[in-house]
């Protein structure tokens, strides 16, 4: 709760002070209130509490995902440079916005109502609407921004549509008192209910870009400035997979076999259509977005899963994956605008030798993306593999991932050998701020040092 | 008497919504529109919810659809340019069959379904009134209430940030 009047206020204090002249002290004031914002998020650790006549619950799970998107946002803002530079005239609207979905990315990680659900997802969501067309001269920018939008509406009707159908199932807006109904009737209250939930996750799997639900997501990260696509494929995701899961274990436990045959569709499609669909691209960006839905399919593994191992493997790859994929999208932020925005793989040629750093940082962005030991993505795909096989009749679903996974470690490794491999085409060596770097470093060592103790985090849920 | 208004009213909201999406001149869609959300209001007061039926036509009868009205007068759109937009026929195929199994999973849902009905003895008739609903909406539903107000920052804040004018902006 405290957090999230500290990052509505923060967001208004960074709207008035971007009347003043000189831009500079926006970012550090960014990162000041995020760091406020994760530090005061930490005091509500073991201290679960409900407010507001239950619409919320800051419990322990509430916390960690609000600190690991509140650290995912703190990480990738120093990247933002460049709108500093070039003297961006809607700086401080473009940190108020991350600031303000942050608030709708905390509702949906600890809400216990649905109309939390539904008011969260649509902070997040209108947010990302703007930010996706924030770059007005590009016709990109603005395409992403259209199909986003419509594509959004059109699927917050749908996920509308399912919450109303569950209300008129059940009388009530409330988790608990829905898994209470549904509990006494055996899961599936009646048809409206079943059909309530199924809206319901088709809804929530546009969110998180779950195939068959995915279609926009290719166009629109590659639309999006990518300051925004790394936010967009992190934080918005991860807080649709926390949402996601906290709405099944919450209202739907009794439900399981309800949904079930349904999300382990989903799932099976996610991991094959975001693998397959990333080895064909030429685009590292666009390949970044199929990967991002793949990683929703292992995200979705998880959750599947339904055990006591869930959550926590949920949280760890979560963390992981942000790691990397932030790492990746700011590499290629840089290499891109040096390059005059080309994002093929041909930009990244000989990048080993002329900048050493930022190809080392995306090395190991890659080998954890992919799960190669020694790096946190490894743990994190672990995590989730085992909570898969404690249901023995789910075996032949780790089966599917690692071969995807197999298939991922091509792709990804397609940039690696462009980066050493390949000759350079320019050789001018690309100048990176000495906080970006510093920002770039810390996030590869904290990848390697996830990837050797995991315990760090994997034992906090 | 109510049952039959009911019904009139629902045949008619019906049809009008059928209308916005078969008619082939945009404009008399949005008018269409604006009799489906009439009728609506027709089925809030029936409900006995006063407030509702008049927010409904002040804000989506009155300001949004004179919003609709003006962007469709300024995009021009007519006959000509409606007919440029070619769907394939394996679409509008693919879109019709997915479109009809999704409308007899909903028929069929709503058939099985026995809705619960209300006590009579229980039922208090002020529910949609405006002092009960601002009494709800100022206790138990106060933090969606405030928090929606940051939803509407963001949308300001984001229509003020893209509609400014830039040096250097480009127009499609």
């Amino acid at each position: 709760m405290t957090s999230i009047i500290l990052l509505s206020i923060f967001g208004i204090i960074n709207l008035f002070v971007g009347f003043m002249k000189s831009k500079r002290i926006l970012l550090p004031l960014s990162l000041l209130f995020l760091a406020v914002v994760f530090g005061a998020n930490l005091f509500s650790w073991n201290e679960a509490q409900s407010y507001f006549n239950h619409m919320l619950t800051i419990d322990n799970y509430a916390v960690a995902f609000t600190g690991i998107m509140v650290l995912a946002t703190l990480l990738l803002l120093p990247f933002s440079q460049h709108y500093i530079e070039e003297a961006n005239e809607n700086l401080a609207e473009f940190y108020s916005l991350l600031l303000f979905s942050l608030v709708g990315a905390i509702m949906m990680v600890s809400y216990e109502n649905m109309l939390m659900l539904f008011i969260g997802i649509e902070i997040l969501s209108i947010a990302m609407y703007v930010l996706a067309g924030s770059d007005k001269r590009r016709l990109r920018s603005n395409e992403a921004a259209l199909k986003y939008f419509l594509m959004g509406a059109f699927f917050t009707g749908v996920l509308l549509f399912g919450i109303v159908l569950i209300y008129g199932a059940t009388g009530s807006f409330y988790l608990t008192d829905i898994a209470a109904t549904a509990a006494v009737n055996d899961g599936t209250v009646n048809a409206m209910f079943t059909l309530g939930l199924l809206l319901l996750v088709i809804g929530i799997s546009f969110k998180i870009s779950a195939a068959p639900f995915h279609f926009w997501a290719p166009d629109v990260y590659e639309g999006t400035p990518t300051l925004f696509t790394s936010y967009m494929s992190t934080v918005v995701k991860i807080a649709g997979v926390a949402a996601f899961y906290k709405l099944m274990a919450a209202a739907f436990a009794a439900s399981y076999a309800a949904w079930f045959p349904t999300l382990i569709a989903i799932t099976v499609l996610t991991l094959v259509v975001g693998n397959i669909g990333a080895v064909v691209q030429t685009n590292f960006k666009r390949m970044l977005a199929y990967s991002s839905v793949s990683h929703a399919g292992y995200l979705l593994m998880a959750l599947v899963a339904f055990n006591e191992r869930s959550d926590a493997s949920i949280l760890f790859y979560s963390l992981s994956y942000a790691l990397a994929t932030i790492v990746a999208f700011a590499v290629l932020q840089y290499v891109s605008e040096q390059r005059n925005g080309d994002e093929t793989y041909a930009a990244f040629n000989g990048l080993g030798k002329t900048n050493p750093l930022l190809a080392f940082a995306m090395t190991v962005a890659m080998c954890s993306l992919s799960g190669i030991p020694l790096t946190a993505g490894f743990f994190g795909k672990l995590f989730v593999f085992t909570a898969v096989v404690q249901d023995a009749r789910l075996m032949w679903l780790v089966v599917v991932a690692v071969l995807m996974a197999a298939v991922g470690i091509y792709y990804y490794f397609k940039v690696v050998i462009a980066m050493y491999m390949q000759p350079a085409a320019d050789a001018a060596k690309i100048r990176i701020g000495s906080f970006a770097s510093f920002m770039l470093i810390f996030i590869t060592v904290f990848t390697i040092l996830l990837g050797i103790a995991p315990a760090l985090v994997s034992d906090l849920l | 008497m109510t049952e039959s208004l009911f019904y009139f009213l629902a045949s008619l909201t019906l049809l009008c919504a059928l209308m916005v999406v078969i008619s082939r001149n945009p404009v008399h869609s949005v008018l269409f529109l604006i009799i489906t959300f009439f009728t609506i209001s027709g089925h809030y007061i029936l409900l006995n919810a006063q407030f509702l039926a008049a927010v409904n036509i002040i804000v989506y009868a009155g300001a949004i659809m004179v919003l609709f009205l003006f962007v469709i007068m300024f995009l021009n759109m007519n006959k000509d340019s409606e007919s440029r937009v070619k769907t394939s026929t394996l679409s509008k195929f693919a879109g019709t069959i997915a479109g009809g199994l999704l409308f007899v999973i909903m028929v069929a849902a709503v058939k099985d379904t026995t809705i619960a009905g209300y006590n009579a003895d229980t039922f208090t008739s002020q529910t949609g009134m405006v002092e009960t609903l601002g009494a709800v909406l100022f206790t138990q539903y106060l933090l969606p209430f405030e928090l929606a107000s940051v939803l509407f920052l963001v949308a300001m804040v984001g229509a003020v940030m893209l509609g400014k004018k830039e040096a250097g902006e480009q127009h499609f």
